[in-house]
């Protein structure tokens, strides 16, 4: 018996397939029922990514069919999570272009990513995902040892097809890497978020990606000119091309926020010969001074204090802790402040609700229900594994 | 830095005579002599009678001085020496038979301290007899001479007069109307009919001789409003410049119906005032916010004025500051003649605050005879230094010369220019060929070139060849022509900035000046010149007695009109100009906001956050205490002559003001309640990892993980529907084929897949095997894919639907094949089946 050839076969069979295969997909691109059934496999395969066994199925659409309503379909989820596609395919994909300047999904597993799963599957609470000394590596055997220079241990484990739900171990940066426990971050000082958004430049990347990815906001969304211009930074060109207009109406608008914030970062830097993210407390990197001479009355940066300008004005509505002073040294408590939003919260559901069901949230029905999420992951110990569930929940199919 | 010791001596003599009055010494002390005779001297082509004098020899060094940096220069009878010579008008300066009488003359008209307010400076300044069209440029001249005399091309002389401005309260201003055709009267029914009838044979874009501000635009209005601001004063109507211009400057009147057809100065003059005071009067008054707490109110032009006398330039070639403002004529004001004055052509206008914006077509260009003293002056040198402040309007232009001393594309001199990020110089010696080729570029990664104002100086001499200097640093850039000679330079040469005489090396940005010497300034003259900076500079006084309670208390600060749009303030201090003011202990002061016109300036606020204790050893009668190292920029409203600043504090001492944020507006996101798709694709790795789910095939098989590898990305990234495309479908094709192969290939997996009734006829015909439609033998192919790909609970399929179409489809496809491919085995045909069912939306839609 030789099949070897028929997988890769260029006959008129397989061509007949592919064929084929469009056409089912025409007929089938329809809405499902919503059965338990039906129910089932969509919150399976929204949250898993992958079809449920007929068990997991059957023990799935009992739930739905025990328990009329949302209990039954959270109940439904519930199950789905505890499987590994959930993390090694759903949240692994949900999270990479998060960790890269691309934004692509198309990029390596990484200490940022592995460290999202981690917490999701241990339910660490993610308004710490900022600001905790917290690392997940994997203790699958056969991987490189983890590294504050390369990525080596994580790309070995995606390679190897490693199990991460269970192997996935919780630890910290300051004991993996060796980083001061308070210049930990969370995920901004992995070394994924480091290699990507503190390389070169000035550090703003690492604000501005913070805001697009835990904020859902870019720099355009929160612009607000009306900020004092007291922390812009000299390299900022106060009349670009020769014309302060630029400057007063856009320029200014995310720098008189950004630039009192990312100064928490002034002592961090990401050296590409070495690999390993750089931390120098007390001297502030040489990044944060470079064009001096582009506005010599512009701020020279003395040390990581930071501030939160945005706590009035416009950006008041991103919903900041009243029993945080907004202030600070350093990017841990950065991190904190940033983590204890509203808008921090309403951007992790909005993120899951949209991976979870595909689309966005903007009827009236999904707003509500994203609403209602995010108050109960708020009020639940900032749960990402129970949003998962109960975006799954909210929308099983017609 | 605002006074160094030896000025003091200076300051309190004449502390005695004002006392209303604190000399500050912004830079160095002047020579301790008293006489300014050790200033080097330029190089330059003297007028031919000054060979011609037989007069007695000049008595001292000051004297010699004089006779070479001044005297030479004014006694042209062109110049001061048609009136002011012997004989003549008094005073009798610029006589021709005796330099020493000459001298004594001009001694008295000579400010020595401050060069700018020379009485010669003013009157030329004034238009009192100017050589040239702009009587700026004639008394920038005439500075420059005396300053060549008293000695500042090697050391500084200029000091600070703070002078107490006029007690004005911040009271509300007016604003101008955002649209030209409202109002009561409008602009529109007002100025701007007396402009397009007047006015639009020059000032009007469309003229054949066009010239700029475009105020008098016929077919634009809101464009020629914006250029017309300026020249309105809404507070006071009488010191419009298009009044003055006409009452007092007799410039373009028109004939009136009582002039018969003569230009009626008075007459136009008038009626252009009625006009203006109209349109102001119908424009209410922005009242200012009674409950701040503010200082009294200065206009721009109210400072005193920081006059630049700091830099270095002992052996200017040719020099443009940009004053002018209006017209099409840069002038050189070096001193050096002949001037080589720049016509300005194609789009080039005039910047607030001195300089030129040079956009897509535009140039200034020296005519080739006046360029001669450049090749002339710098050939005899060996060197040369180009100097300018130049903000590129971007760092992605190339080929873009900025200052250029050269024929065509191809042939030059020299020649500034910008290649993005980098700036790069082009020197014709000896040891490069005529272009000046190779050019010395600084690197890519030093991004010396940013879109920002940049102080930029190429030099050039023997040893060192070009070096390029960019904000005072030496760019460290290394010229890989060194050695080189002068002696080819092509004195048939124009200078032209922003552009290649041929028009096409074009650089686009603000050029504030340039300066072109004919030696190597060293690092530490560049680094003077980038000190002094650009532009012109004022001291606002902003009083603030009835706050601080001390006597002639103010809040100092420096500004300048930073461009078109924008002033810049910076370095506030608090001072006062009594020297026997006594300061309060632990005077507060917070919360600084800069204001225009009754209105606090919405963007900008620098100073908002400040918070300093005013006194004790952190004030000194001289300097005062700085408030705050940190400058900012403030939005033009009215125009640097009508802006009337003021400041608000959040608290003076014991005077408090709650600082309100403006009202803040959350608009709730808009539902948007179009129905979207409920359903998505599976994205690459769930297409994967469900392939590897149904079949049993592992994913990290070589045969498909391979291909997955490759082709992961030809799938799809994101589950939206809408983003599907036909290759992503073939390429999930392609990886499900490759799953079912390998499926088909492992007895194992595919015994638990289809059981094991392919196992003995994979091989066979699939004509035969899968006989007939539903046949037996086709129903262990479809129930497989069925049970696996479809899913199935208690006995029924998960979705009915599907397992009919995945059925249908299959069964029809099983009948097709032999037609399609007769030789088609079991395996094949089976594998076509589960390719067919694994890539379609049973597996791919979610």
């Amino acid at each position: 018996m030789n099949v070897s050839n028929t997988g890769t076969g260029s006959g008129g069979a397989p061509r007949a397939a592919i064929a084929a295969c469009a056409l089912l997909i025409a007929q089938l691109a329809a809405p499902a029922f919503a059965g338990p059934n039906e129910q089932a496999k969509r919150i399976y395969e929204r949250i898993a990514g992958v079809p449920p066994s007929a068990a997991v199925l059957q023990q799935m659409a009992s739930a739905i069919s025990a328990q009329p309503g949302q209990a039954g379909l959270l109940a439904a989820a519930t199950i789905a999570t505890s499987a590994s596609t959930f993390y090694d395919v759903t949240l692994k994909n949900f999270v990479t272009p998060w960790t890269n300047r691309n934004q692509t999904v198309f990029a390596p597993l990484n200490d940022y990513t592995a460290t999202v799963i981690g917490m999701v599957r241990d339910d660490v609470p993610f308004n710490t995902a900022l600001s905790a000394d917290i690392l997940y590596t994997s203790n699958a055997s056969g991987l490189p040892s983890p590294s504050p220079a390369n990525d080596d241990h994580y790309a070995a484990a995606e390679a190897n097809g490693v199990d991460l739900m269970s192997t996935l171990v919780q630890g910290t940066q300051s004991g993996v890497y060796g980083t001061p426990a308070a210049a930990t971050a969370g995920l901004i000082t992995t070394r994924g978020a480091a290699s990507a958004f503190f390389l070169n430049g000035t550090n703003r990347a690492m604000f501005r990606f913070t805001m697009i990815n835990h904020f859902c906001a870019d720099m355009p969304l929160l612009m607000d000119t009306t900020r004092p211009a007291d922390r812009i930074r000299q390299d900022v060109a106060r009349s670009p091309g020769g014309d302060s207009r630029i400057f007063l109406n856009n320029c200014v608008g995310c720098h008189s926020g950004m630039d009192p914030m990312v100064q928490a970062f002034a002592y961090y830097n990401f050296d590409a010969t070495s690999g390993q993210m750089l931390y120098t407390p007390g001297q502030v990197q040489p990044k944060y001074l470079i064009n001096a001479t582009n506005f010599p009355f512009g701020f020279v940066t003395p040390d990581d204090s930071w501030s939160n300008r945005w706590r009035v004005g416009v950006n008041s509505v991103l919903g900041w802790d009243a029993t945080l002073p907004g202030s600070g040294n350093g990017a841990k408590s950065l991190g904190a402040e940033l983590g204890a939003t509203d808008a921090f919260a309403q951007c992790q559901v909005v993120k899951v609700f949209q991976a979870v069901c595909f689309r966005a949230p903007v009827s009236s029905a999904d707003l509500a229900t994203v609403a209602t999420i995010k108050a109960s992951f708020k009020s639940g110990g900032y749960k990402l594994k129970q949003v998962f569930q109960q975006a799954a929940a909210a929308c099983p199919g017609q | 830095m605002f006074r160094e010791p030896s000025t003091l001596r200076l300051a309190h003599a004449l502390r005695r005579v004002a006392p209303a009055l604190v000399l500050l010494a912004a830079l160095a002390a002047c020579s301790s002599s008293g006489g300014p005779a050790t200033a080097v001297n330029p190089v330059t082509t003297p007028p031919s009678n000054v060979q011609n004098y037989t007069g007695p020899a000049p008595a001292n060094a000051d004297v010699q001085a004089f006779k070479i940096n001044l005297w030479q220069n004014v006694i042209p009878s062109d110049r001061c020496g048609g009136c002011h010579h012997q004989g003549g008008q008094s005073p009798q300066f610029a006589r021709s038979d005796d330099v020493n009488l000459a001298y004594q003359a001009a001694l008295p008209l000579v400010n020595l301290i401050n060069p700018s307010q020379s009485e010669l400076v003013l009157k030329v300044g004034s238009g009192h007899n100017c050589w040239v069209a702009d009587p700026s440029a004639c008394a920038a001249t005439m500075q420059t001479w005396i300053q060549n005399w008293i000695g500042a091309g090697s050391s500084s002389t200029t000091q600070v007069q703070l002078v107490a401005p006029p007690v004005q309260s911040a009271g509300g201003g007016k604003q101008f109307p955002a649209d030209p055709t409202v109002g009561n009267p409008s602009y529109q029914s007002t100025v701007y009919p007396l402009l397009t009838k007047f006015c639009s044979g020059c000032h009007n874009p469309a003229s054949a001789s066009a010239q700029q501000p475009y105020f008098a635009d016929p077919n634009n209005i809101d464009a020629a409003y914006i250029a017309a601001q300026p020249k309105i004063n809404l507070a006071t109507p009488n010191e419009s410049r298009f009044y003055v211009r006409l009452a007092t400057e007799f410039h373009h009147c028109w004939p009136t119906p009582t002039s018969n057809g003569a230009p009626d100065c008075a007459g136009s003059s008038a009626a252009m005032l009625a006009a203006i005071t109209a349109f102001a009067n119908g424009i209410p008054v922005t009242p200012i916010d009674p409950s701040l707490v503010v200082s009294n109110a200065v206009t721009l032009t109210q400072g005193t004025i920081a006059s630049g006398g700091s830099r270095y330039e002992a052996n200017l070639v040719a020099k443009y500051m940009f004053e002018t403002g209006q017209g099409g004529t840069a002038y050189d004001t070096s001193g050096v003649t002949p001037e080589a004055d720049l016509t300005l052509s194609g789009n080039v206008s005039w910047v607030g605050g001195w300089g030129i914006a040079i956009g897509a077509g535009g140039s200034a260009q020296a005519s080739t005879s006046a360029s001669q003293k450049l090749a002339a002056m710098i050939q005899s040198s060996g060197e040369y230094s180009i100097e300018a402040w130049a903000a590129p309007a971007d760092v992605t232009q190339t080929n873009a010369w900025i200052v250029s001393y050269s024929g065509s594309n191809t042939t030059r001199n020299v020649t500034l220019g910008q290649s993005a990020t980098q700036y790069e110089g082009l020197t014709r010696s000896s040891v490069t060929d005529t272009n000046g080729m190779p050019p010395m570029l600084t690197t890519t990664t030093g991004g010396a070139a940013q879109a920002a104002l940049q102080h930029v100086v190429l030099t050039y001499d023997p040893v060192n060849g070009q070096k390029l200097y960019v904000n005072g640093a030496d760019t460290g850039a290394v010229d890989p022509s060194k050695g080189g000679t002068f002696a080819n330079w092509d004195s048939t040469f124009a200078l032209v900035l922003g552009n290649e005489t041929t028009g096409q090396r074009q650089w686009q940005g603000v050029i504030k000046f340039v300066a072109i010497h004919n030696r190597a300034l060293t690092l530490a003259q560049v680094q003077q010149n980038f000190a002094a900076g650009v532009g012109q500079k004022y001291y606002l006084l902003f009083g603030v007695d009835g706050l601080s309670g001390v006597s002639q208390s103010y809040i100092l600060f420096q500004a300048s009109q930073y461009d078109n749009y924008s002033y810049l303030f910076y370095q506030p201090k608090f001072i006062s100009l009594d020297p026997n003011a006594t300061i309060p202990a632990n005077l507060q002061v917070s919360g600084l906001r800069l204001g225009v016109n009754g209105v606090l300036a919405p963007a900008g606020q620098a100073f908002a956050t400040m918070n300093v204790t005013v006194g004790g050893s952190n004030y000194s009668a001289t300097n005062g205490q700085l408030l705050s190292s940190l400058g900012t920029v403030i939005p033009v409203e009215l125009g640097p002559a009508n802006d009337l600043f003021f400041l608000s504090f959040d608290q003076f001492g014991s005077h408090t003001h709650t600082y309100v944020e403006p009202p803040v507006t959350v608009t709730p996101p808009t539902p948007n309640n179009t129905p979207q798709p409920d359903f998505g694709v599976a994205t690459f790795e769930r297409v994967n990892d469900s392939l590897s789910r149904i079949t049993g095939v592992a994913t990290t098989d070589p045969v498909v993980s391979a291909l997955y590898n490759s082709s992961q990305q030809a799938m799809p990234a994101t589950p939206l529907i809408s983003a599907f495309l036909s290759s992503q479908q073939t390429a999930v094709s392609e990886l499900a084929n490759s799953y079912c192969g390998e499926l088909l290939a492992s007895p194992a997996l595919r015994d638990a897949f289809f059981g094991s009734g392919l196992d003995a006829s994979l091989n066979a015909s699939a004509a035969t095997f899968f006989a007939g439609s539903l046949s037996p033998n086709r129903m262990i192919v479809i129930n497989a894919l069925l049970t696996n790909a479809v899913g199935t609970n208690g006995g029924s399929y998960v979705n009915p639907d599907s397992a009919t179409a995945v059925q249908s489809e299959v069964d029809a496809l099983l009948t097709r094949i032999p037609t399609l491919a007769p030789a088609a085995t079991v395996s094949q045909a089976t594998v076509a089946a589960c390719t067919a069912v694994l890539g379609s939306a049973v597996v791919t839609l979610q």
